[in-house]
């Protein structure tokens, strides 16, 4: 009943820029084009037009991805900068996925000898914080902890992966997902706490995230020197598979044993269905299709924080519709197009 | 005038001969060449399913994941070398021989187990002889090439306790600079360049055979109006 004193006017500002997202129709256009300079002319009549006019030709994909995603960070601090407790905490929330990615680019990458502004230009806008270019210096995790991420909402996450080992290929990816996973879990525990529509609209979304995690290490991880007891720690202790099916996914051999996992579980059902035995170029898609349903089923109900989490993600998923197009356009490729774009209306 | 009439038998047998090398080089020429076109066609179409497939995997691993800045700069061997030979024909000509040398590090001076193909051409119905030579040129690679290609010192795992098979390690090791856990796509994408430097290797020796047939149809050309 209060919701409108704190949350009102950006409940309203966030359906808003809903409102703003692309249609069928514009992805058709889009779909059409035959170079990038025609993609840029069709979204100058979108919300991204101001991002995008001054650009000069040639474009490249890149760039498209850049501007686009600029706009969602203007958006974002608008709607951070005049957001109360406790919703400008569960606005930083959602940033702190990207907060990860960044540190662990600036790891890797310092790990292979890259440039540190070279890096920091390819860090997602979303994740940046202060001290993040001192990254650079920290030979293994306990340094990483000591001299940077103590000061940082990273911090909490860093007591499951502490180490003093050196930072290598391995021990990078495990410390990107344990840090992921304590994040997953520490957002899911914050919702709850708000609880009301809130806490039961993000669980059911914080949980498919859990579980499609989950499937991605396990798919991703077939083959490779990762241990099932490792592979098992890096699943989140929520969501619909665990823990029986988080049991069941540890020790897969293969996609088809994947299937035969997920396929005990209705929601999961659907999405399996429309892969092939054998294939899993599709599960991508077919999760995100997924994924943009759930988002978009958010904003049915009003006075819940749900909606800004949903509006952050769809953009994003309007912003990788247009990384492909983009890219198939530039290859020469349109046919096909319609591999990975998911319409969201 | 029987001494005349073997005498121009002999010479039609010689003429008959003649015309037959020339058509037996012409022919050759001809296949080599329809080869080269087959595997440069094979090329573009294996190069554009690489470069799709590994913007597909960009747009599922996110582009923080994926990107030129993660590539490795520090000194290391390339886990793919290329080996030029020279062969002689017959005694008058020597043209050079690709072979490709496939995830076989030669870190600590000892050749690891890799594939080795010897990519020379495959002429239709035609006989394939070595072909050797002095090295001209060597293939050029690019970038993602080198990337996809390069690994550290071979190092094996003891994680599992189970040993991978060589190559494949080779190929994660590889992909490692975007991460131990990478779609699928990625290592697809991988697959794809591997084919296309494989099918590059072809039609360099493709190539030299091509070159080495127009010249003898060119000599053969020159004695028959000489």
């Amino acid at each position: 009943m209060t919701f409108n004193i704190h949350g009102g006017y950006l409940e309203a500002i966030v359906r808003g820029y809903r409102a703003g997202l692309l249609t069928a129709a514009d992805y058709n256009n889009l779909c059409q084009c035959e170079t990038l300079d025609d993609i840029k002319m069709h979204l100058s009549a979108t919300e991204y037009g101001p991002y995008l006019q001054n650009e000069p030709s040639p474009l490249h994909t890149t760039t498209i991805v850049e501007k686009c995603t600029l706009k969602l960070v203007d958006e974002y601090k608008h709607m951070l900068c005049q957001a109360t407790e406790p919703l400008s905490t569960f606005l930083e929330y959602i940033t702190y996925g990207h907060m990860i990615d960044n540190v662990v680019l600036i790891v890797t990458g310092t790990l292979h000898e890259r440039d540190v502004q070279e890096l920091l230009e390819k860090c997602h806008p979303l994740g940046m914080f202060d001290s993040i270019a001192t990254l650079a210096v920290a030979q293994n995790m306990r340094e990483l902890y000591r001299l940077v991420l103590v000061d940082t909402p990273l911090a909490p996450y860093f007591s499951e992966c502490i180490t003093s080992e050196d930072l290598d290929d391995m021990n990078i990816e495990i410390m990107r997902n344990t840090l992921y996973k304590a994040y997953l879990e520490d957002f899911y525990k914050f919702c709850q706490k708000l609880g009301g529509a809130t806490a039961e609209i993000m669980s059911d979304l914080l949980a498919f995230e859990a579980d499609r995690r989950a499937v991605n290490i396990t798919i991703n991880s077939i083959g490779t020197e990762l241990t099932r007891d490792d592979r098992r720690k890096l699943y989140s202790n929520f969501g619909l598979l665990y823990p029986y099916g988080h049991e069941e996914l540890a020790v897969c051999e293969d996609i088809d044993q994947v299937r035969g996992v997920m396929e005990k579980y209705p929601p999961y059902q659907s999405i399996f269905s429309k892969l092939s035995y054998g294939e899993s170029q599709m599960l991508d898609k077919a999760f995100y299709e997924e994924e943009v349903k759930r988002l978009c089923l958010a904003f049915e109900q009003q006075f819940h924080y749900g909606v800004f989490f949903a509006y952050m993600r769809l953009r994003e998923q309007e912003i990788r519709n247009l990384m492909w197009i983009s890219e198939c356009v530039a290859q020469n490729q349109k046919s096909r197009v319609h591999d990975s774009v998911v319409f969201i209306f | 005038m029987m001494e005349d009439q073997e005498e121009k038998g002999n010479a039609e047998n010689g003429i008959g001969r003649q015309k037959q090398v020339k058509d037996e080089y012409l022919l050759q020429f001809l296949d080599s060449l329809d080869g080269y076109l087959t595997l440069l066609d094979s090329l573009s179409s294996t190069l554009s399913q690489g470069w799709l497939e590994l913007a597909s995997a960009r747009h599922a691993m996110g582009a923080s994941r994926i990107n030129g800045a993660l590539l490795d700069l520090k000194v290391h061997a390339a886990a793919t070398s290329l080996k030029v030979s020279e062969q002689d024909v017959d005694s008058m000509e020597s043209q050079p021989c690709f072979t490709l040398c496939k995830w076989a590090s030669s870190d600590n001076g000892e050749r690891s187990s890799g594939e080795e193909k010897s990519l020379s051409p495959q002429l239709r119905h035609r006989n394939n002889s070595q072909l050797s030579g002095i090295i001209s040129s060597p293939v050029s690679f690019s970038h993602f090439f080198n990337f996809f290609l390069s690994c550290e010192e071979e190092k094996v795992s003891t994680r599992t306790g189970t040993p991978l098979i060589l190559v494949d390690q080779q190929r994660q090791k590889s992909l490692s600079v975007f991460g131990v856990l990478v779609s699928p796509k990625l290592r697809s994408a991988q697959l794809s360049f591997e084919r296309a430097l494989e099918t590059l290797v072809e039609i360099a020796n493709l190539h030299t055979t091509m070159l080495s047939m127009f010249e003898q149809v060119h000599k053969e050309l020159e004695n028959t109006n000489g």
